[in-house]
């Protein structure tokens, strides 16, 4: 266990998370335990309410498991305050949602400097070079300055992996990030996806589309709260 | 059902929609309440008194015989004697003025009549009855004795017995006099021998018309002329209008001004209001819309959701606006010495509130609502919650944030301001009209302060005393220059004129108040050392041997420079040439001539009726003490003193006239930086409550509580900081405009553009704490809610 806790990046011990709701309790994470290893492509199944979203909320720090523990890239998560959390999430944790979520008060180039400017993780003369370097990167350069409306779905979710690059997190979140793009378009993605992993990143995927499955190399599959593929349960 | 559900499932939200409205619908009742009752009232009691058509003012004494002659005058309703005599009081160690009524049946008086309060309704001799404001001027009560000394008696303790209103006198307190109501008896107990000499009448038609009034007036004292009266004056006072109608149509005006302005922004904050409510609503639009709910039925269930809005702000609202009626209404009828006897707000107003709370509010929402209600399924159904937004990054909006030296946060917030124009534009509005008017409101009255100030750098004198008979000028300037602190006396004299006419009768515009309406001619030395008069067109006197006349803003009228104008002294015409005209501050219609033409043409030459007297220390202190001590000088030279004016004492009696203005002003100015504040809150609530979502992503990026806080109180700051500085531009065109209404409206003088420093600072501060309070709050809940709440929020 101790051997197998060294090689994980990402650790959950006896997680449950419950919400109180009108009807009673609801249970949407059973005793979960986890580990994922450093750069994986890391892929969470289930079907619509069978706790994917509450394990990626935990995953990343916006949600606190009701007990248990959570211990990602060495640091205990689930007992830092909300401010601690938002800094330790901005340089841990890159998050790329289905609707990529863009500020559209601010440019392409600006969303994608906006983390650094939250965690002060660059110095500022740094921050526009770099921000130009990851769109550079996902390859979208040329849409740098211009603001999120401007830009296809495929483009926007592009500058969404960007945004979650820029702090150069070692682990990227995504909740069905191609859930809202044409095939080609999720193809193109989920390559880029890979091809951070390649570089070293985790990369944690929640997402219903099987006919991309050939680029995960681990795939956690949720049912009622509970995952039942054994080989990632450790308890 | 759904209506109800909605509105009880955010109580805070929907308490702000109806604040919004309750402080609109507030404002104009409690200003429309106000006004309404003041308006009728000031008439009601005014009118009440019988004010005379016309005061007809003969040498001797009108006998009972002759009254009754002119009592069957044709056109003539009424007739009555009387008789004004300015005296003084003393109070303390101080002399006063004090205007004596000569009433010659307190029983049944006629015309000018009075309202009996408290004790006697008819004093005996050696008694007074007082007007109720003069008690604190003469700082007595009914039962104290007060010591009077009329121009031809001895000083005599008369007993206060009786308190009597008279609403057709400003306050005492405010003309710094006292009013005193006495018989023709206990006047010759005074010293004084005079009988009654003033002819009041009242015509029996077309009593509002001045020029009727005028020419029955005429005709009446040609009779008297006739059977050998010798008629020295005519009084018409405008017809049917309180001695401070101008002032209180300045303020009534402004007034209504405001009320509208209330009722706008009101308005402004009901829209603003209603777009967060709609904004809150996309999804559930999209929503009924999937299962078959038309626009017009949507529109419809949010119509009927504003209108039980309405009604609850309207519950809370109209009784709150009555009772700071009241209140209003009460402080103005204070100030103009009115009684309110009928308190009841007219009817039109609750109605006005109810129609305007109600049509006004589904107006201003109506754009909202219909917008909201004609979204497409689609597009609520897709609203995920950052809004996609068409910038164009040459926009200025966007140049302007991107400064280099700004942070992303501080850039985000810049253009969050701009984000959504229109409610941007509503909440500067509010902010702006609230601080332009809270600006203008100080501004003018520190105009009106500078306007005082002039008092004292015009006037270089700080004694002026009428005498009853003409002295020898040298002998006594003399002596007065030998006191001690004395830095220089003039003699001058004066008489009251009016332009002479045709019939020769001196017709005059003066209220019986002997103060409101009358005028003036000054004359005197040329040079003089004590007067130094603001020339706004031609020249001040120069010579002193010429028949030339200066005319204060008051007395111009159409005349222009070099017109020949004839002007009565003592029933007499006199010729003069004009040459210039002054802005003076606190002086009735006044025309200054040479005082050795004005003794030729008198026969008076070497003799004066007023001194003039300036101390080097010019504190109210010293002018006080200084005074006293001129007064003593005069009395043991056996001169008599018809009234003594000190400067100080004019400048605190002009600064009361302007005490209703400012205060009203300042009144309404706070209420529009309260709707101000309260639109800002509105919209910091709205705009982050619609960025719910945004929020709980920025801190998926990294963003700590301090940041977002930070990042909308920023916001707030900012449109805080544009709303200054637009409030700035208005407010300087506002006080420009207030100024010159009011100047020109209530003293025909207009004020000067005046910036009150203190006005701006006052205001920025209001707006940076108000600004942070509208934001904190809101920027607080922002980040109560946890990012997963803000991430799922819809």
């Amino acid at each position: 266990m101790n051997q197998m806790k060294n090689k994980n990046l990402i650790e959950l011990t006896n997680v449950t998370k419950s919400f109180q709701l009108a009807s009673g309790t609801f249970q949407a994470l059973k005793n979960v335990t986890l580990g994922i290893e450093k750069g994986k492509l890391v892929a969470v199944t289930g079907k619509s309410g069978s706790g994917k979203s509450t394990l990626l909320n935990i995953l990343t720090g916006i949600d606190k498991p009701s007990s248990g523990s959570v211990h990602i890239n060495g640091v205990r998560v689930d007992t830092l305050a909300e401010s601690a959390l938002a800094s330790w999430r901005g340089k841990n944790i890159g998050v790329v949602f289905q609707f990529f979520q863009l500020l559209p008060t601010l440019t392409i180039l600006e969303n994608v400097m906006l983390p650094m400017d939250f965690c002060n993780s660059y110095p500022k003369k740094e921050r526009k070079e770099r921000a130009f370097k990851l769109l550079e990167q996902v390859n979208i350069l040329e849409q740098a300055d211009k603001f999120p409306s401007a830009l296809s779905g495929g483009q926007q979710q592009r500058a969404a992996i960007a945004r979650a690059l820029a702090n150069d997190p070692p682990i990227i979140v995504a909740d069905e990030p191609t859930g809202n793009l044409d095939s080609q378009t999720a193809n193109s993605i989920f390559e880029l996806f890979a091809q951070l992993t390649r570089s070293g990143k985790t990369v944690i995927i929640v997402t219903h589309e099987k006919e991309f499955s050939e680029f995960f190399e681990t795939t956690i599959a949720i049912s009622d709260g509970v995952i039942i593929n054994s080989e990632l349960v450790f308890a | 059902m759904k209506v109800l559900r909605d509105i009880t499932s955010d109580y805070s939200k929907n308490f702000m929609l109806v604040l919004a409205i309750a402080i609109g619908v507030f404002g104009i009742g409690s200003i429309l309440g106000g006004y309404s009752v003041i308006k009728r009232e000031m008439t009601d009691n005014y009118m009440g008194t019988v004010p005379a058509s016309a005061t007809i003012e003969v040498e001797d004494g009108i006998t009972k015989e002759l009254l009754d002659s002119v009592k069957q005058f044709p056109g003539i309703k009424e007739a009555e004697r009387h008789a004004t005599r300015v005296a003084r009081m003393k109070v303390g160690e101080k002399w006063y003025p004090l205007l004596l009524f000569i009433i010659d049946d307190f029983k049944d008086k006629r015309t000018n009549k009075v309202y009996h309060i408290t004790g006697e309704i008819e004093p005996a001799t050696g008694t007074m009855l007082v007007e109720r404001t003069a008690f604190v001027v003469m700082q007595a009560k009914e039962g104290d004795e007060l010591i009077i000394k009329t121009p031809h008696g001895q000083p005599q303790k008369i007993k206060l017995v009786g308190t009597v209103h008279d609403p057709g006198l400003a306050p005492a307190w405010q003309e710094q006099t006292g009013y005193g109501y006495i018989t023709l008896s206990t006047l010759e107990l005074l010293g004084e021998t005079q009988g009654f000499d003033q002819l009041r009448i009242l015509v029996n038609e077309q009593s509002d018309s001045k020029e009727y009034i005028t020419e029955k007036a005429q005709a009446v004292a040609e009779q008297l002329k006739q059977s050998g009266h010798e008629v020295h004056e005519i009084q018409v006072p405008p017809p049917g209008r309180h001695p401070h109608q101008s002032q209180m149509t300045a303020v009534m005006t402004i007034f209504i001004v405001f009320s509208f302005l209330v009722l706008i922004l009101g308005s402004i904050l009901v829209a603003t209001s209603m777009a967060q409510l709609m904004v809150k609503q996309v999804r559930q639009i999209g929503v009924m819309k999937t299962f078959g709910a038309t626009s017009m039925q949507l529109t419809g269930l949010y119509i009927a959701m504003i209108a039980l809005l309405c009604i609850v702000a309207l519950i809370i609202a109209i009784p709150l606006s009555m009772l700071a009626a009241t209140g209003f209404y009460n402080q103005i009828a204070i100030l103009l010495n009115l009684e309110i006897r009928n308190n009841a707000i007219p009817s039109w107003v609750p109605l006005l509130q109810v129609g305007s709370g109600i049509i006004i509010p589904m107006i201003a929402a109506a754009f909202p609502v219909i917008r909201g209600s004609r979204i497409s399924v689609r597009s609520a159904l897709d609203n995920h919650g950052v809004n996609q937004l068409n910038l164009n990054k040459n926009s200025w909006t966007v140049k302007l944030s991107n400064l280099s030296f700004l942070s992303e946060t501080f850039r985000l917030s810049i253009r969050n301001v701009f984000r959504q124009r229109s409610r941007l534009v509503m909440t500067l509005g509010l902010l702006a009209a609230g601080g332009a008017m809270f600006m203008t409101a100080m501004n003018v009255s520190a105009a009106w302060n500078e306007n005082l100030k002039r008092i004292y750098t015009q006037r270089l004198y700080d004694l002026e005393i009428k005498l009853n008979n003409t002295i020898d000028a040298n002998a006594v300037i003399g002596k007065i220059k030998n006191l001690s602190g004395v830095n220089a006396v003039e003699g001058w004299n004066y008489s009251p004129t009016s332009v002479s006419n045709a019939n020769s009768f001196e017709i005059t515009q003066t209220y019986p108040d002997k103060g409101h309406g009358s005028f003036t001619m000054l004359a005197l030395p040329i040079p003089t050392r004590l007067l130094s008069p603001t020339v706004t067109e031609g020249r001040w006197l120069d010579s002193s041997a010429t028949n030339d006349v200066v005319l204060n803003q008051t007395a111009r009228g159409s005349l222009k420079i070099g017109d020949r104008v004839s002007f009565s002294i003592d029933g007499k015409p006199t010729d003069w040439r004009v040459i210039g005209f002054t802005e003076d501050v606190g002086s009735p219609a006044t025309a200054y001539v040479s005082l050795d033409v004005f003794s030729k043409l008198t026969n008076t030459n070497g003799s004066v009726k007023m001194l003039r007297i300036s101390y080097s220390d010019r504190s109210q202190e010293n002018a006080m003490l200084k005074n006293s001590k001129v007064e003593a000088l005069l009395e043991k030279e056996n001169i008599s003193i018809s009234a003594t004016i000190p400067v100080w004492l004019l400048h605190n009696a002009i600064a009361a006239h302007m005490k209703v203005i400012v205060n009203s002003l300042m009144a309404m100015a706070i209420l529009m930086a309260l709707v101000g504040t309260l639109g800002l809150m509105s919209t910091m609530s709205m705009n982050i409550l619609e960025r719910t979502r945004e929020i709980g992503v920025m801190r998926a990026l990294g963003a700590t509580p301090d940041k977002i806080r930070n990042l909308v109180v920023w916001e707030g700051l900012f449109i805080g900081a544009l709303s200054i500085f637009i409030a700035i531009i208005l407010s300087l065109i506002l006080s420009s405009y207030m100024g010159r209404f009011i100047g020109n409206m209530a003293f025909r003088t207009p004020l000067s553009l005046t910036i009150s420093t203190l006005a701006l600072g006052i205001w920025v501060v209001i707006i940076v704490v108000g600004s942070y309070l509208a934001t904190i709050f809101p920027a607080r809940r922002a980040n109560k809610i946890t990012t997963r709440e803000a991430l799922a929020y819809e």
